[in-house]
């Protein structure tokens, strides 16, 4: 049996931001009519692998082959599109309110200049081949509002793969990338846009998935390729390979369990917070208590809904139904400001968003709530907030420790240490944390967790919503795994390790 | 002038430089004073410049007590437009109906007063009065429906300069009470008309709430970015809805002024004030406090654009150098303000990649 010859290579790429390397030397190599996997866990390489390709970074070194010919970087902002790659992103890249052939006639412009004419007959005699040869039952003058999830995954595809032939002028031997298209998609569809990506590979095609996803890495992959720390951990062919193998690929050696401090949870009294039914755009009917002295964590694969916990339970995103008690009293229905007055705080992932305003001083970020509490009479205490602030900056080691500096100054770690400062200075019952250490340095996450874990020796509760399984190792002293927008199993303790977190998260459906 | 700015930037480069050699040192804790930023004055060197050269130039009709209280005087009506405006900019919002509203608080006046017969002091506090209702439509359909305001209120504006014609009968109606001429414009004090010194006064009140209320520093905190207001529990709509209350406010308290000093009300041309008023709050924005709108700032614009459109008319320039001043003047002050934002975004970037 002979192997064919790889349509795309990739051997030794490296790249490095800052000095920090992203990718160490990554080889992949997906073959004509394969569906290939790419899997890792975050921060392994995938993503960078990726942008490279489209043309959104350049390499530092390594070369990749298109159809055995090396194409020398950088690739330009256009990426290896015009060398036959077609991508799909997460998001799709498709407008709400344009239809289906206003979006594939956009590509088929080309350079052409902009008044020319465009021919839509064409146009739509086109887009209605394409859509039947593959197979969608899709009217190409819809809106793609109106679509459903997996069929706007589907007309994204197939936009690539006809975009690519209309440069090529033939359909067949195109590389396809599909940058996680499933996250967004429900369970039930999935197997649709795989039949897609099945037709691809008999036509001779070569499809790269990039996915979190185990399962659906082993339903739909020939092989699949995975990336730890910037390499390339091992490729294995599908058909051979297990959930533990791949798991362990992702994981390398197993972890060994590292002690904390031991919970002070106070079970005893009621909950700090609790919720019951609670219902959210992902989050399906989840009962929820948060006691004080202790730290939860909640994870999950992306889509499956413990992202957007701590949103729902501050109130910053209001539930669809549900109920929820801060400390056995019933609030009907929560916003920032009434969680804030029961002592309930959130620290969202978008720190640069919503975390704080990035073109205003630490000080002012920092002082927001205390503005009423601090007024005398009418006029805002500057004098005393200077002080709070920069007595706040300096136990928490904020560098620089400068109340009037620029907030969008300081470093991702710095401005999550002065935040946490600012809500820990409200005196809270309850820490609510999202992705609390992204986009922090090594030394500030340490420092971040003492100080999580100091709080909540006083009687502090904390929820911790994250994908980064060390951080719920090192911090939480139970974790809830949501899958589905509902909780799959509840690990405490000492069983809290990487292994047994990964297995939780990838295991199959429990249906 | 221009070898002056260069000077100023070769300066800047040096100091950027002595910062970003001196970033690096992991003792950063100590404090690192606020960078001095000449810029903040620049708008007023170049004012102080413009005033000297008028003066030399024509030194017999610029540099006099009659023409500077005159120039103070004849601005007081823009200035209290401005000052109102402030407010919504400051929560990131326009109200472009500002200027008809103006022109609504003149007419009602006029009408009221010369027309109906009534009390000049019930005239002006139904022009108020009917100003805050276009204020209170705005807010409610900006936050009900969250609606873009400046759609809404250049909607707005139209809808309410329709009913200044239907009010009016497309006419000047002049003839408004003298007293109210006398208690705008006239009574003198230091030889300069007493409006003045109500302008003055909303600014000093403008700067005390932006700058030392609790009410100031969230409306700016709203202007920065919604989503960091209301996750710290600020009611982002309610401070939206109240400053569109407050800019008709001023806007209706300028055309009651404006309907003293001309003791009439004509139907359009308080229209004349919308773009002078942006102008002076965005190139405001460039001094003092860099990237915020202020309200010494604005006062600082507005008579720095006055000062170069008399000066220029004194030697013999025609009306058309009032549109190219403002007008000119609005365009410069956006890029200015981009400029400074995109410099410190560099400078984060800088920063960042050497952390």
């Amino acid at each position: 049996m002979t192997t064919p010859a790889p349509l795309l290579g990739v051997t030794g790429l490296t790249k490095a931001f800052n000095g920090v390397p992203a990718l160490r030397g990554v080889d992949l190599d997906v073959r004509p009519g394969e569906v290939h996997g790419l899997l890792g866990a975050n921060g392994s390489g995938k993503s960078t692998l990726i942008k490279i390709l489209a043309g959104f970074h350049d390499a530092d070194g390594g070369t990749v082959t298109v159809a055995g010919t090396t194409v020398r970087s950088p690739f330009g902002a256009r990426g290896l599109r015009d060398h036959g790659l077609g991508f799909v992103h997460q998001d799709l890249g498709l407008a709400g309110a344009g239809t289906v052939l206003e979006h594939m006639a956009l590509d088929s412009g080309g350079d052409a200049p902009g008044w020319s004419r465009v021919n839509w007959k064409a146009e739509r005699r086109r887009v209605t081949e394409l859509l039947e040869r593959f197979e969608i039952d899709v009217d190409p003058g819809a809106a793609i509002d109106t679509l459903t999830p997996v069929q706007r995954a589907m007309v994204a595809v197939v936009r690539a793969v006809g975009s690519q032939e209309l440069r090529s002028g033939s359909g067949g031997g195109q590389i396809l990338i599909l940058d996680e298209p499933t996250v967004f998609l429900p369970r039930h569809e999935v197997g649709l846009l795989f039949a897609l990506l099945r037709r691809l590979r008999d036509r001779g095609d070569a499809v790269l998935l990039v996915s979190h996803d185990l399962d659906e890495i082993l339903e739909v992959t020939d092989r699949v390729t995975v990336f730890r720390n910037g390499r390339t951990a091992g490729t294995r062919s599908t058909a051979g390979a297990t959930r533990d193998d791949l798991v362990q690929l992702i994981l390398g050696a197993r972890d060994e369990h590292v002690p904390k401090g031991d919970a002070a949870v106070r079970t005893d009294r009621p909950a700090l917070l609790s919720a019951r039914g609670l219902r959210g755009n992902r989050v399906r009917d989840l009962d929820l208590d948060l006691f004080a002295g202790e730290v939860v964590g909640v994870t999950g694969l992306a889509g499956s809904g413990f992202e957007e916990l701590p949103d729902l339970l501050f109130g910053a995103r209001h539930a669809a139904a549900g109920r929820i008690e801060h400390a056995g009293r019933a609030i009907t229905r929560p916003t920032p400001a009434r969680s804030m007055e029961a002592g309930v705080v959130l620290i969202p992932a978008d720190r640069k968003g919503q975390g704080g305003a990035l073109g205003l001083s630490v000080l002012e970020n920092v002082s927001l709530p205390f503005l009423a509490g601090r007024a005398r009479g009418w006029r805002v205490d500057w004098k005393g907030l200077a002080r709070q602030v920069q007595d706040t900056c300096d136990r928490l080691g904020v560098v620089p420790a400068n109340p009037q500096a620029m907030f969008g100054h300081l470093s991702g770690g710095n401005q999550q240490k002065a935040l946490l400062g600012k809500w820990m200075d409200t005196d809270p019952q309850v820490m609510l944390l999202a992705e609390p250490t992204q986009g922090v340095d090594v030394g500030a996450r340490r420092e971040i967790f003492v100080l999580i874990r100091e709080a909540v020796a006083q009687g502090m509760a904390v929820l911790c919503a994250t994908s980064d399984y060390e951080q719920l190792v090192e911090m939480a002293d139970r974790v809830l795994v949501l899958d589905g927008g509902r909780i799959s199993a509840e690990i405490t303790g000492s069983n809290i390790t990487k292994d047994v977190l990964a297995s939780a998260v990838y295991a199959e459906e429990a249906s | 002038m221009s070898a002056t700015e260069e000077k100023k930037a070769q300066q800047e480069k040096e100091k950027e430089a002595v910062r970003a050699s001196a970033a690096p040192a992991p003792s950063a804790r100590r404090k690192r004073k606020a960078p001095a930023e000449p810029e903040r004055f620049a708008l007023l060197g170049v004012w102080a410049v413009l005033i000297v050269a008028f003066s030399l130039v024509v030194p017999q009709t610029f540099p006099t007590a009659a023409n500077v209280s005159n120039m103070l005087s004849s601005q007081v009506v823009l200035l209290i437009l401005a000052i109102g405006l402030l407010y919504p900019l400051r929560a990131g919002d326009y109200d472009l109906s500002v200027a008809a509203t103006l022109n609504l608080a003149t007419v009602v006046v006029a009408v009221l007063n010369v027309q109906q017969g009534w009390g000049i002091g019930w005239s002006v506090l139904v022009a108020i009065a009917a100003s805050l209702l276009v204020g209170v439509i705005n807010g409610l359909i900006v936050t009900a429906f969250d609606i873009n305001p400046f759609i809404v209120t250049l909607g707005m504006g139209t809808v309410v300069q329709g009913l200044v014609y239907l009010l009016s009968n497309s006419a000047t109606i002049s003839g408004v009470d003298r007293t109210l001429s006398d208690a705008v414009l006239f009574q003198p004090f230091l030889g300069i008309p007493i409006g003045f010194f109500y302008a003055l006064a909303l600014v000093v009140i403008a700067w005390y709430v932006f700058d030392h209320t609790a009410f100031g520093q969230r409306l700016l905190f709203v202007g920065q970015s919604h989503d960091v207001a209301r996750l710290n529990g600020v009611n982002v709509s309610r401070l939206r809805w109240r400053s569109l209350v407050i800019s008709a406010g001023f806007a209706g308290l300028a055309g009651v002024v404006y309907a003293g000093t001309t003791a009439s009300a004509d139907p359009v041309s308080g229209a004349s004030f919308l773009l002078p008023a942006f102008a002076a709050c965005f190139l405001g924005s460039t001094v003092l406090r860099i990237g915020r709108f202020n309200p010494w700032g604005t006062l600082i614009a507005v008579y720095f654009l006055v000062t170069g459109i008399t000066g220029l008319q004194l030697l013999g320039a025609q009306q058309y150098v009032q549109q190219l001043f403002y007008g000119g003047a609005l365009v410069i002050a956006v890029v200015l303000s981009t400029l400074v934002r995109n410099r410190g975004e560099r400078k984060r970037r800088a920063e960042a990649a050497a952390a």
